[in-house]
Parts: C-alpha cells; sequence; structure tokens
C-alpha cells in the first residue's frame, strides 16, 4: 500500500502562534497521479505543501512522502522532490543560468543540462538573463525549470502557472503530462477551473484547514456555476428564463438587461434564449474557489 | 556544506572585496606614514602634551606610539572593531534570516541540503570571507613594512589580525544568534552593532575609571581583544577563549535554526510587546 501512495497524511495539526492553519489534514496520493489541490486564500494548501517538505513542522498528525518521513529524513525526500513555491523568491542578482547551476549544486551535480535547455526553449526563457531583469511571468519559469530539470518522482507545486500567458500555460501542461507519461506524481494547487479540469486526476478541496471534498474534476466541474450576462434588443419577460432549473436570476435592468447564474449545463438556458432577441451574451464561470465558497455557504 | 560555502563566499564576495581594498588603502597610507612619525616624535609628544590626559587615555597608552605594536594598535587595530564590526554583524545578521525574510529560503531549502550543512557551510563561508577582508589589509601592512623601517617580521604582523578575526567571529556568531531569536535580522544586526559599539566605548571609559568599571569590562569580549599588542605577544588562551566563546553561540544559534519554521510572508513572527503596545496607541 505505502510502494503505490505517493503522499499520506493522517490528522495534520498546524498552529501558527495562535491561529490553527490546519485543523487534521488527511489526504492520500497516489504514485502516478495529477492531483489539484484547491482552496480559498489562507486555507492551508502552502502550509500542506510546506510541511509535506520538512519546511515547517507540524504540532501533530503523520506525514509520509514516497514512502519516507520528511521530519526524520528530510534530504532523503527531498532528493526525490522538485517543488515551485507558491511565492517564488530567486537571488536578483544572478542571471538565470547561474541560479539553475546553484540548485543542481544542492542536488549533486545530477541534472542533464541539454533537458535544462530544453525546458527553457519550450518556455521561451533566456537562460542569460539577470533574474532582477525577469518580469513576474518568466521568473515562474525559472521556478518551473529548477522543479523539473531534476526529473523528480514528485512534483509539489503551489499554483504552476501563475503570471503564465495562456499560451505558455498550456505548454506548461503538456510538460506536467509529460512528467506524469515519464512516471512522475504531481501534485498542484490551483484555484483556476479550467486548469484542474485540464490536468488533474483527483482533486481535493482544502478549506479552514480541513479537506471538505475529494472527487474527480468533472463533478466539480458541473458544480461549478456559470454567471450569464445577457443584453437583449428590446425589453423582454424574463419570466420563461427564470422558471428554468438551476437558472436564477442575479440582476435585470428593465428587461434589456440581465445576468443569471446558471448550475449545470447550458443546454435548456441556451434553446430558451433561442426565442428571445439576444443582442449580445457573455458567460463567465466562476472560480472553483468562489463555486466552494457558494456551495458551503448554502449549508451543505 | 561545500556547496553552500561556495555560495556565500560568491555571495559575499563584492562587499568583501570593497571592505578589503578600503581597509588595505588605509593601511598603505598609515604604514607610509611610520618612518615619518618617527622623525617628528619630539613634536608629536609636545603636541599631544596639550590635550587632555582623560582624551588621550581613552585613545589607549600614547607613550607607545612610537613603537611598531603601539603604532598598530593606535593608528589601526584600536578603532577598527566597530568599524569592521559593521560588515560581520551586518553579514551574519542576514546569513540564513535575510534570506528567509526575502522567501529565498524556501525554495534552497526545498532542495537535498539538510538544515546543518547550510548552517555551517553559511557561517564558515562568512568566516572565509571575513579572513579575506583582512588577508587584504595584512598584505598592505605586511609588504611595504620592510622599506618603511617597520620593525615587525610577517609573522608577528600576522598576530593582531588573528585577535582581530577572533573577535569579529564571535561577534559575528552573536549576530547570527540574535537573527534566529529576534524578529527580524535588521534588529539583529542594529542590537549586535549596538553591544559591539558598547564594548568598545566601555573598553576606553575602563582606562578612564579602571576601579568602577573595571571588573564589567572584564566579562566583555572586547577586554581579550589585543589589537596591535598581539604584535609582542599572542595571549593564545585569550585567543582560544574568544574562538570557545563564539562557538559556544553557535552552538544555540544551530539548534534554533535546527528546528525553526521556516517562514514565508511574516509567519511565526513576533513583536516586542513595546512596540505591540505603541501601534494599539
Amino acid at each position: 500500500m505505502e510502494q503505490e501512495t505517493a503522499i499520506l497524511t493522517r490528522g495534520l495539526v498546524k498552529w501558527y502562534g495562535r491561529i490553527q492553519a490546519l485543523r487534521g489534514v488527511d489526504l492520500e496520493v497516489r504514485r502516478g497521479e495529477l492531483f489539484g489541490f484547491l482552496g480559498p486564500n489562507g486555507a492551508g494548501k502552502t502550509t500542506t505543501i510546506r510541511c509535506l517538505l520538512d519546511l515547517i513542522r507540524p504540532q501533530a498528525g503523520e506525514i509520509r512522502v514516497l514512502g519516507l518521513n520528511p521530519q526524520a529524513d528530510p534530504v532523503a525526500v527531498r532528493a526525490r522532490v522538485g517543488y515551485l513555491p507558491g511565492e517564488l523568491n530567486l537571488e536578483a542578482n544572478l542571471r538565470v543560468e547561474r541560479a539553475l547551476r546553484y540548485f543542481d549544486e544542492l542536488r549533486g551535480r545530477r541534472t542533464d543540462w541539454s533537458f535544462v535547455r530544453e525546458l527553457a526553449n519550450r518556455l521561451e526563457l533566456d537562460l542569460q538573463m539577470p533574474i532582477r531583469n525577469l518580469s513576474k511571468g518568466n521568473k515562474q519559469k525559472v521556478g518551473l525549470v529548477q522543479a523539473l530539470m531534476a526529473r523528480p518522482e514528485l512534483l509539489l507545486l503551489d499554483e504552476p502557472t501563475a503570471g503564465l500567458d495562456p499560451l505558455m500555460q498550456q505548454e506548461v501542461y503538456r510538460l506536467l503530462r509529460q512528467a506524469r507519461a515519464d512516471g512522475a506524481t504531481i501534485f498542484f494547487s490551483s484555484h483556476i477551473l479550467s486548469e484542474v479540469e485540464a490536468l488533474a486526476d483527483r482533486v481535493a478541496i482544502i478549506r479552514d484547514g480541513i479537506i471538505v471534498e475529494e472527487a474527480e474534476p468533472g463533478r466539480l466541474v458541473h458544480m461549478a456555476m456559470r454567471r450569464v450576462r445577457v443584453r437583449f434588443k428590446r425589453p423582454v419577460d424574463l419570466t420563461p428564463l427564470i422558471r428554468l432549473d438551476g437558472v436564477s436570476l442575479l440582476y435585470q435592468n428593465d428587461g434589456i438587461e440581465a445576468t443569471l447564474q446558471v448550475e449545470g449545463d447550458m443546454e435548456a438556458l441556451v434553446k430558451t434564449l433561442a426565442s428571445f432577441p439576444v443582442g449580445d451574451i457573455e458567460t463567465e464561470h466562476r472560480s472553483l474557489e468562489e463555486a466552494f465558497l457558494a456551495y458551503y455557504k448554502e449549508g451543505r | 556544506m561545500w556547496t553552500e560555502f561556495k555560495h556565500t563566499l560568491r555571495r559575499l564576495h563584492g562587499s568583501a572585496l570593497g571592505w578589503g581594498i578600503g581597509l588595505a588603502l588605509y593601511s598603505l597610507m598609515i604604514v607610509s606614514f611610520y618612518g615619518s612619525i618617527g622623525t617628528m616624535k619630539l613634536q608629536i609628544l609636545e603636541l599631544m602634551s596639550g590635550y587632555p590626559q582623560t582624551l588621550l587615555a581613552f585613545f589607549g597608552d600614547m607613550n607607545t606610539l612610537f613603537t611598531p605594536g603601539g603604532y598598530l594598535d593606535i593608528y589601526y587595530f584600536g578603532f577598527l572593531t566597530p568599524i569592521i564590526g559593521i560588515f560581520a554583524v551586518s553579514a551574519c545578521a542576514g546569513l540564513l534570516v535575510g534570506d528567509e525574510e526575502r522567501g529565498i529560503l524556501d525554495l534552497v531549502l526545498a532542495h537535498p541540503v539538510s538544515r546543518t550543512a547550510l548552517f555551517w557551510g553559511r557561517f564558515l563561508g562568512f568566516a572565509a570571507a571575513l579572513a579575506g577582508v583582512l588577508f587584504l589589509s595584512y598584505l598592505a601592512w605586511a609588504i611595504p613594512s620592510p622599506s618603511v623601517g617597520f620593525e615587525l617580521s610577517w609573522g608577528e604582523l600576522l598576530l593582531p589580525f588573528l585577535s582581530l578575526f577572533v573577535v569579529l567571529f564571535l561577534f559575528g556568531a552573536l549576530a547570527l544568534l540574535l537573527s534566529l531569536l529576534l524578529p527580524s535580522s535588521r534588529a539583529a544586526g542594529m542590537l549586535s552593532a549596538g553591544l559591539l559599539v558598547a564594548n568598545f566605548l566601555l573598553i576606553g571609559l575602563s582606562r578612564l575609571y579602571s576601579e568602577e568599571i573595571g571588573p564589567i569590562v572584564r566579562l566583555t569580549p572586547l577586554y581579550y581583544y589585543q589589537g596591535g599588542k598581539a604584535a609582542q605577544g599572542l595571549n593564545w588562551g585569550w585567543l582560544g577563549g574568544l574562538l570557545a566563546s563564539g562557538l559556544v553561540l553557535l552552538l544555540p544559534a544551530w539548534a534554533l535554526f535546527l528546528r525553526r519554521d521556516i517562514r514565508v510572508g511574516g509567519e511565526h513572527g513576533w513583536h516586542l510587546p513595546a512596540l505591540r503596545f505603541l501601534r494599539r496607541g
């Protein structure tokens, strides 16, 4: 069982002074999984990840990473893990390559530099740039390269695509899928629904320091509600729309404009709107974070 | 440990070079004056007789000014500790906690490096950088000394630098320990520098009020710092004592670092109660 588990936590409790950040986190990630870890800001995502690497110590609970206890053998754990912090900071006075070589030295110079160059090419990262001149997105690319370059067995990625443009996000997804195909387990935190949908095999939701849901991403997508803003060519009666299952009215302006909230699929709404004089439609996915906040506020 | 040692040396090389070159230039200037000081002995003695004795006493025994050891002490080593001490305490206060505050340590410690290797690698890197600074200054004294009639061998000249190195090692260790105890590296640097300057002033005052503060001064590190006088005979017991005291300060710092929660974004911080009270006001 332990050999099949990449990450196992039981009853993880962490206090920062009088603030309890984790209230008994139970988590199990199987080897080879792409596992999404979701939750609002301050829910405990980063704290959990940092406990896995022994950067901080929980007051109670049990942790196993790749079958090892990170508190007893942190160096052995970190030798097999690649980590991207949520708030990435690098030494500003180094060039990208120098920073990467430093991380490689910490790993005992085992990195294949042709792979580093391949990663840099795919992410369009100039290895000779001074870090102080990099944009947030380019710094994120440095963080991704350093996490991936040693081909670790387990990747712990805190918001891996933060600051990247949509094209680059797609490239990161490809890199992560490739890492998984090569045998890596990937544990990533995110609050972007499409990212989770595109990548994760399974998802856990953490809120107020406790795991509140573990599910397949498809189920979460279904739970996530959309907002639909419709502008009509002339004032209309909105009653047929509001009567639809899963549709509620959030806002209207004299029947000429309406904002609706739609839970589940859009088929019924689209069919009904076909008989309306529609001028413009905008739809917007609420983030998973919002969806879950609403979900749990509604008394679940 | 070797990686962290090299990395620390690389990071400190700019400031170490700056300090080293600055001190070396000052050393060259002072050593080049040695010959003329000897020829102006009478005029200088006459000039000094006009100064208040208490003022002269603060800076040490002025009668030794015309001996190589006394000259070294009064013009160089006597007041160098608080100056070069700024390099030592600021480098050590930021050695670990400075990186933690900038959010850099998080990623470094996510790599396969033990906290012990990180701690000792970095401190030894600092010690090597400090040795480099002092060595540049030593060369600036040693190379021209035969040509200006400075009657100390290269070996004798090395001894005051050893004494200075060890006392700065101790204050560096203190700054590192305080950085792991206080809320910020800046507070640790300021407190360590303050203690160093206070100790320096106390030593000066003890020459004026030896009966009143002499016993207190004996408990402070700079009392055991020989400065230029070490050229005439290094007290190895004192040197060993200072080194041992530095190591004694490093041990709790090491233990604190081993069990420390590495902070990001102000986690695990604490504030002085007085400051908290002021903020409420």
